[in-house]
């Protein structure tokens, strides 16, 4: 079976790794005794978060287990990493999923910072939307329109 | 053991923050050996890494791998095949077997003739056994106001339910003798599906196809409603099926496929009552799509049955003060269809040379002519309806049964269109 179907696609992912790195190693038998490095994936949440770990386990509903977990957040170039450790994520929440090439993952234009400045940086610009919004409403109030509040809405 | 050695090691191997302290406080050092763990370690690799370091962490087994067993990976495989598998798929997953389908094709084309071709891949779906799955909730039928369901844990409330929905028994009313036709077109539209399926799927072999032929002949016996004896209530009811445009796709669809007898006589039918059709069709304008199919079967028709079709449709019957001719004339199906028939019919009186002598069919015939010709002369050339198909040996036909003028005019008239 060639191509497999929803999350039965994953399972290569769980425990290998190895393989596809063995040819750098010509000559170093050695490599495929050891266990095999599993593959770091990228989770995009339906709420909007980034989760980036090591997948270890999965079922039919694509719930996954993410071991040493670090919740990713971007604002502008910059980014900052928060741990979290062990993720259980129920599947209908899973928005994608991707495999994080190693080699490329230092190639990043994007600037790494501290937990407390992105978190800054993430109000700033949470308080700058915000007020975006506020002054829009404001606009269309005074024009006699309205938008339909956020939380009435089906979220994303 | 492998605790032990990492504890020691360098900064650059892989730190498990996890393992010491449940509730280890997450500040800023953690990060940074966090992000040394995801960051630094492995970029640096394969070419940059020192020697030393790829050793480090090659040799650092991984105690999470293999969480999940061999077991549970296969589990989980089979649960999504399982889903996956269906008796037709050229139903169910349509797309993908025309993908597939273009896939192989091009691969053929692109190594003609070459013996190893590359195999493209397809899924391939285990077989299991799907559990004969019951049903676990019943529910009833026309219990309005009360509870419609009986599952296991409630079986007696169907006791209390009102007893199966009385059938209609309104007299033919406008409306429920449309929606009984639309059902009858409904039932109809089953077998003339899984006939097309049947088809399509590739060459007949003999059993299945004897089953086919077995199938059309049913559809074909509900389409005239055999079950009734008077010629005219099956008129009746083809006609009423006929009225809605979706019996006229009901009608068009299987026609390929029924024995040309069969077809002949849907034909006949269809002349017959050519009128009635068209002024039932003025909503609609949905009768074009039965040209095709019938003029295919023009040709099977004898000219006697012919005779008898534009008979049917020319004469006037009693009581009806609107000229036939003039109603099919003006309508597109009408008037491809006439010129069909008036072509075929010429065709048989040229090629049977049995016709030629003076006898009543040919009297009649040679009438009919005459009475379409003069209707086509007489009536302004922006009434007549653009003919789907223009047959060539119809103006020589009416050359020699007209007079010169009325030739001349027919000329002017047909050629417009």
């Amino acid at each position: 079976m060639n191509y497999m179907p929803g999350t039965a696609s994953l399972i290569e992912d769980i425990d290998m790794g190895i393989k596809l790195r063995t040819f750098h190693f010509r000559g170093r038998h050695s490599a495929t005794e050891l266990n095999p490095r599993p593959e770091k994936h990228l989770v995009l949440l339906r709420d909007g978060r980034t989760l980036i770990g090591f997948l270890r386990s999965i079922d039919q509903f694509a719930n996954l287990v993410l071991h040493q977990t670090v919740e990713r957040i971007h604002v502008g170039k910059k980014y900052g990493d928060i741990p979290r450790g062990i993720f259980v994520v129920r599947g209908e929440n899973v928005v994608l999923l991707g495999e994080i090439d190693l080699e490329k993952e230092s190639d990043t234009p994007l600037q790494q910072v501290s937990i407390e400045e992105i978190l800054e940086e993430q109000r700033v610009e949470q308080q700058t939307k915000l007020e975006a919004e506020k002054l829009k409403v404001q606009a269309l109030k005074d024009r006699g329109l309205s938008i339909p509040r956020a939380d009435t809405l089906d979220e994303y | 053991m492998a605790t032990l050695s990492r504890k020691n090691s360098n900064s650059q191997a892989p730190a498990f923050p996890n393992t010491s302290s449940p509730a280890r406080h997450f500040g800023p050092q953690q990060p940074l050996l966090d992000s040394s763990l995801f960051c630094n370690s492995l970029p640096s690799w394969p070419s940059r890494l020192s020697s030393s370091a790829k050793k480090t962490w090659f040799q650092q087994p991984d105690p999470y791998a293999n969480l999940m067993t061999r077991k549970e990976k296969d589990w989980v495989t089979k649960v999504l095949m399982a889903q996956l598998q269906s008796k037709n798929p050229h139903l169910e997953d349509y797309y993908y077997q025309k993908y597939y389908e273009k896939l192989e094709k091009k691969a053929d084309e692109e190594k003609h003739g070459q013996r190893n071709r590359v195999q493209s891949p397809k899924l391939v779906t285990p077989y299991v056994q799907k559990a004969e799955a019951y049903e676990s909730v019943v529910r009833i039928e026309g219990s309005l106001g009360q509870v419609a369901v009986s599952t296991c844990f409630s079986p007696r409330r169907a006791i209390d339910a009102v007893s199966h929905g009385t059938q209609e028994q309104d007299p033919a009313a406008a409306s429920s003798q449309k929606l009984r036709v639309l059902c009858k077109i409904e039932r109809m539209f089953l077998p003339l599906l899984e006939i097309e399926e049947g088809q399509k799927d590739g060459l007949p072999q003999p059993c299945p196809f004897g089953q086919q032929d077995n199938q059309v002949e049913k559809l074909f016996q509900a389409l005239k409603a055999q079950e009734q004896n008077n010629l005219e209530e099956i008129a009746d009811s083809f006609l009423q099926v006929l009225s809605v445009r979706k019996g006229k796709t009901l009608v068009a669809r299987p026609l390929p496929f029924l024995l040309p007898d069969q077809a002949v006589s849907l034909l006949l039918v269809i002349t017959q009552h050519l009128p009635l059709l068209i002024r039932r069709d003025v909503t609609d304008q949905a009768l074009h799509m039965l040209f095709k199919p019938l003029g295919k079967y023009i040709s099977h028709l004898t000219f006697h049955k012919l005779l008898q079709g534009l008979q049917g449709l020319l004469l006037l019957p009693p009581g009806s003060s609107e000229n036939q001719v003039t109603v099919v004339l003006q309508n597109q199906f009408g008037i491809s269809l006439l010129y069909a028939l008036l072509s075929h019919g010429e065709q048989l009186v040229s090629l049977d040379s049995s016709l030629k002598e003076p006898n009543r069919d040919r009297t009649a015939w040679t009438d009919m002519v005459v009475l379409v010709a003069r209707e086509i002369a007489r009536m302004p050339t922006a009434s007549l309806a653009e003919p789907l198909a223009f047959p060539s040996n119809l103006l020589p036909l009416f050359c020699c049964l007209m007079d010169k003028q009325l030739v001349q005019q027919l000329e002017a008239k047909m050629e417009v269109v």
